[in-house]
């Protein structure tokens, strides 16, 4: 099944390069160059995914999203050239489901909407049970040893799974380095938490679309590693 | 209340309230001296105008026998004779009984009744309250006074037999009469409206009314003391007007207006004693009260009413002008006196300082000497000397309190404090000058700050600005060399010129976050939330970032913590920056192959991260300007870097209160963030 896609911003070659990653990658697009085209656009086709842009003339992004989350649920991603904090915070809990800030890598692009479209069209999530285990887009069957993001299975060595296993048991709650140690290698710590750190980081390159820029497995920095709660 | 104060209506009924409270005061009060003669007494009969008025109607009995006695002799003329008859006629109207209410009889040297004005049958002592003794010589025109003890004793006069050995009047054949006399009591005095039923009314009245006169006089007063109260309590408010409102009154000189209400005073105080002596002389004992008088207590009331007048008016307008706080300015001599003094001052002030310490000491110095000399053999002079010097002493010591101010000043002022301003109250005269000269001083630089803050703060947006303005070109350029990449390039110059584009878009992206974030950490835009951090966490978790790229360039990290976790008051995401910004700098400039040390300490408060490494390049910039934007070790610039990581660095270091230092000894590069420590 091809999905469709609403791009929306209100520089055309933007519109076009994007359209060329999406078209490449199968998927359907509806182009629109502002907010008011958008709205027209979705009632008009059967979006899947919209990618917007939150800077644009006579109805900006953030506006437009509230307006479509009055009786619509599509997956929305903002598209931002605004780095501040308070903007995404803004966007996200106006009801967009994720953001990408300018300048952006295409395959963040790409990755991003696969991801959004995954958990679209899952009909449900995994369903929960004991042994399992899931935050966001990351499930964890304890079970069958196996772990998921966006329903792909991502290969972890044993020490990444038991450290990605802790977090995912305790979401929201911060473990320093020597904690995650003890529990995972069951050693008392004793200077060599350094490891953990570059455990999490190969971790985080493995289940994280941009690890520079992770959103569900986070350094606290100077405190310790924490699971976003959702 | 406010009102009330404000209200026109209430300010005028005020002062028709206080005339008409003073003139029916005064008028009571005049009434009141009017009854006081004929206060005390058992009745009417024991007052001197009763007496008089008795004395005059026994000279007329006197006067009529005198003219009688003339009559007789012969050698008188028509005229005379008619003259004499005339008055006789008077005399008998006077005295008869339907025209006054004096009884009489008269009796010879031998007692036997000569005449009356008694009705048949009737007694005088019936008649009468009180029995009157008089005598008189025939011939003679006035009465004396027969004594009280001769009267009570007996009918017969005791001088009669001895009268006649008083020496000059002494004469056979003079005739002693004897008059007795008297006037009903009150109750019994008939119709006849003669003067003694006037002095009967008026003492009646007197003694009926002359509290209640003074009574009413009070409460006059009491309502007159009142109004001039409210009047003074509302003088300057106006309705709507919130100060007090002065009006031409306090427009003029508060002494001369005082000078011309006391003339003023003055001269209606005079005025209205002279008719008060007039009242008194004309009206107050007269038994006759003559109509054309009233207008002369009317006339003594009215000058009081002037009078209180001119009192509530000045007490007004020193009303107003205290409540304005104006009356020193509105004050003539105040005016003078402060002019005088002021320019005495100025005159004083426009000296050079030294002249006039040496003036004052010289002053100082032979008052000293001339009140110690005489000291020795005057005592006051003794006392006069200790109170100079203790003046002088106060005088020094105020001084140096102004001095140690202008010090504490300073000092505030130097270490950096700004907005500090000197308090320039009572202090001497030049310290004021120089303590207002720093307060502008240091007003001026707080300007400059202030305005420099603010042109940081408009470059900051300006390049936040102008950085989301190139990102959205940015993106499209990235994202159509990426499109280009995945085109069918045969010509190798193509795909190199497309590296080329690649790898400089990239480097434009990068430099464009850099530029942001450098702004903004330079300007304190950025929020910081400081908490309690654990500063070997931190590294830990910073070298997990870094270890594996620090490795591909050949560089082993050599980390020296202390025992335990040190903990640091800071922003965790900053301070990352901060660390990840070294630790790149690291990687970027240090030569292969070397070492890179980590050292943690702690101690005095403070937490102390150093960061050392050996510079691939020679570093020939001084550490100084290495932090500066832009600036970096080498003058290639075909690596990486901004140049900015430093200046973003320290700007975040000093945004967490630390302090970011450099030092550049050869090649070796150290950096040093000092942090204050959390317990």
């Amino acid at each position: 099944m091809t999905h469709t896609i609403l791009i929306c911003d209100d520089d055309r070659d933007i519109v076009s390069a994007l359209d060329i990653y999406l078209t490449s990658e199968g998927y359907q697009t509806v182009k629109a160059y502002n907010g008011r085209e958008a709205l027209r656009a979705v009632e008009q086709n059967d979006i899947h995914l919209i990618l917007m842009d939150i800077m644009m003339p006579e109805l900006d992004g953030i506006r437009t999203t509230a307006k479509l989350r009055e009786d619509n649920n599509i997956p929305i991603i903002l598209l931002t050239a605004k780095s501040e904090d308070a903007d995404k915070i803004l966007g996200l809990n106006i009801g967009a489901d994720d953001y990408i800030t300018k300048p952006f890598n295409p395959l963040e692009v790409i990755a991003r909407v696969k991801s959004q479209l995954r958990r679209y069209t899952s009909l449900g999530g995994a369903e929960k049970g004991p042994g399992l285990l899931s935050v966001g887009p990351i499930a964890m069957d304890d079970g069958a040893k196996q772990v998921t993001v966006d329903g792909a299975p991502v290969s972890l060595t044993p020490i990444e799974y038991n450290i990605l296993k802790l977090l995912l048991s305790h979401p929201g709650q911060v473990f320093s380095s020597a904690q995650i140690y003890e529990q995972v290698w069951n050693d008392p710590a004793y200077g060599s938490e350094n490891t953990v750190a570059v455990h999490i980081r190969h971790l985080r390159e493995k289940i994280e679309i941009n690890p520079a820029e992770p959103r569900y497995l986070k350094v606290v920095w100077g405190l310790g590693y924490k699971m976003e709660k959702e | 209340m406010k009102r009330i104060q404000d209200g026109i209506p209430g300010k005028l009924i005020a002062w028709m309230l206080l005339f008409c409270a003073v003139f029916m005061g005064a008028s009571c009060g005049l009434k009141a001296l009017q009854a006081a003669p004929y206060l005390g007494g058992e009745s009417y009969q024991d007052t001197g105008q009763f007496r008089n008025l008795l004395r005059e109607y026994q000279n007329q009995i006197a006067e009529a026998f005198a003219l009688d006695h003339e009559l007789e002799q012969a050698d008188l003329t028509y005229v005379e004779r008619q003259q004499i008859m005339e008055r006789m006629q008077q005399l008998e109207q006077s005295l008869d009984p339907s025209a006054t209410n004096f009884r009489f009889v008269v009796r010879s040297a031998g007692g036997e009744v000569v005449t009356s004005n008694l009705e048949e049958g009737t007694i005088l002592a019936d008649q009468v309250q009180e029995i009157n003794y008089a005598f008189f010589i025939l011939g003679e025109f006035f009465t004396s006074d027969a004594g009280e003890a001769y009267a009570a004793e007996s009918s017969i006069p005791p001088g009669l037999s001895e009268n006649t050995t008083s020496p000059g009047k002494t004469s056979q054949e003079k005739t002693v009469y004897t008059v007795e006399c008297g006037v009903p009591s009150m109750d019994q005095l008939g119709t006849v409206q003669d003067d003694f039923a006037q002095i009967s009314y008026r003492y009646y009245q007197a003694n009926y009314c002359f509290s209640q006169w003074l009574i009413i006089a009070g409460v006059c007063l009491a309502a007159a003391a009142a109004a001039l109260f409210f009047i003074l309590w509302a003088a300057g408010h106006k309705a709507g007007v919130e100060q007090i409102v002065p009006t031409w009154q306090e427009a003029i000189f508060f002494d001369l207006y005082l000078m011309v209400m006391v003339i003023a005073g003055t001269a209606l105080f005079a005025l209205g004693w002279y008719l008060l002596e007039c009242f008194y002389s004309y009206v107050v004992g007269r038994p006759q009260l003559e109509p054309e008088y009233g207008w002369l207590s009317a006339a003594v009331a009215a000058v009081c009413v002037l009078f209180a007048a001119v009192i509530a008016l000045t007490l007004r307008t020193l009303a107003v002008r205290l409540k304005a706080h104006t009356l020193a300015r509105t004050t003539l001599i105040c005016r003078i006196c402060g002019w005088l003094w002021r320019s005495g001052l100025e005159l004083v002030r426009s000296l050079p300082l030294l002249w006039r310490i040496i003036a004052a000491f010289g002053a100082y110095f032979f008052a000293n000497v001339i009140l110690f000399t005489r000291s020795m053999y005057d005592g006051w002079a003794g006392l006069l000397w200790w109170l100079l010097n203790g003046a002088v002493l106060l005088l020094l010591c105020w001084w140096s309190l102004g001095f140690r101010k202008l010090r504490r000043g300073s000092q505030a002022i130097a270490a950096g404090n700004l907005s500090h301003q000197i308090d320039t109250h009572r202090m001497p005269h030049d310290l004021r000058c120089h303590a207002e000269d720093l307060n502008n001083i240091s007003q001026g630089m707080a300007e400059a700050v202030d305005e420099q803050m603010k042109s940081e703060r408009f470059k900051a947006e300006l390049i936040t600005n102008v950085s989301h303005d190139l990102k959205t070109p940015l993106t499209s350029i990235i994202n159509y060399v990426d499109l280009l990449k995945t085109t069918d390039q045969t010509d190798p110059k193509a795909l190199e010129y497309i590296e080329v584009l690649d790898r400089k878009s990239q480097r434009l992206k990068k430099l464009t976050e850099d530029l942001v974030e450098a702004s903004k950490a330079s300007t304190g835009v950025l929020s910081v939330n400081r908490e309690k951090i654990g500063m070997a966490q931190l590294i830990d978790q910073a070298l997990g970032e870094w270890t594996e790229k620090l490795e591909d360039r050949k560089l082993t990290v050599v980390t020296a913590l202390p025992e335990g976790e040190t903990w640091v008051y800071a922003d965790g995401r900053h301070l990352w920056r901060v660390i990840d910004n070294l630790l790149s700098n690291c990687s970027k400039y240090a030569m292969e192959g070397t070492r890179v040390y980590l050292d943690l300490s702690r101690g005095h408060g403070q937490v102390t991260l150093s960061v050392k490494n050996i510079s691939r390049e020679p570093l020939n910039v001084p550490p100084e300007q290495l932090m500066e934007r832009f600036v970096r070790g080498e003058e290639s610039r075909t690596t990486e870097g901004s140049g900015l990581g430093l200046s973003i660095a320290r700007s975040l270091t000093e945004l967490q209160g630390g302090t970011f230092d450099l030092t550049v000894d050869g090649d070796l590069f150290k950096a040093i963030v000092s942090l204050p420590q959390a317990n």
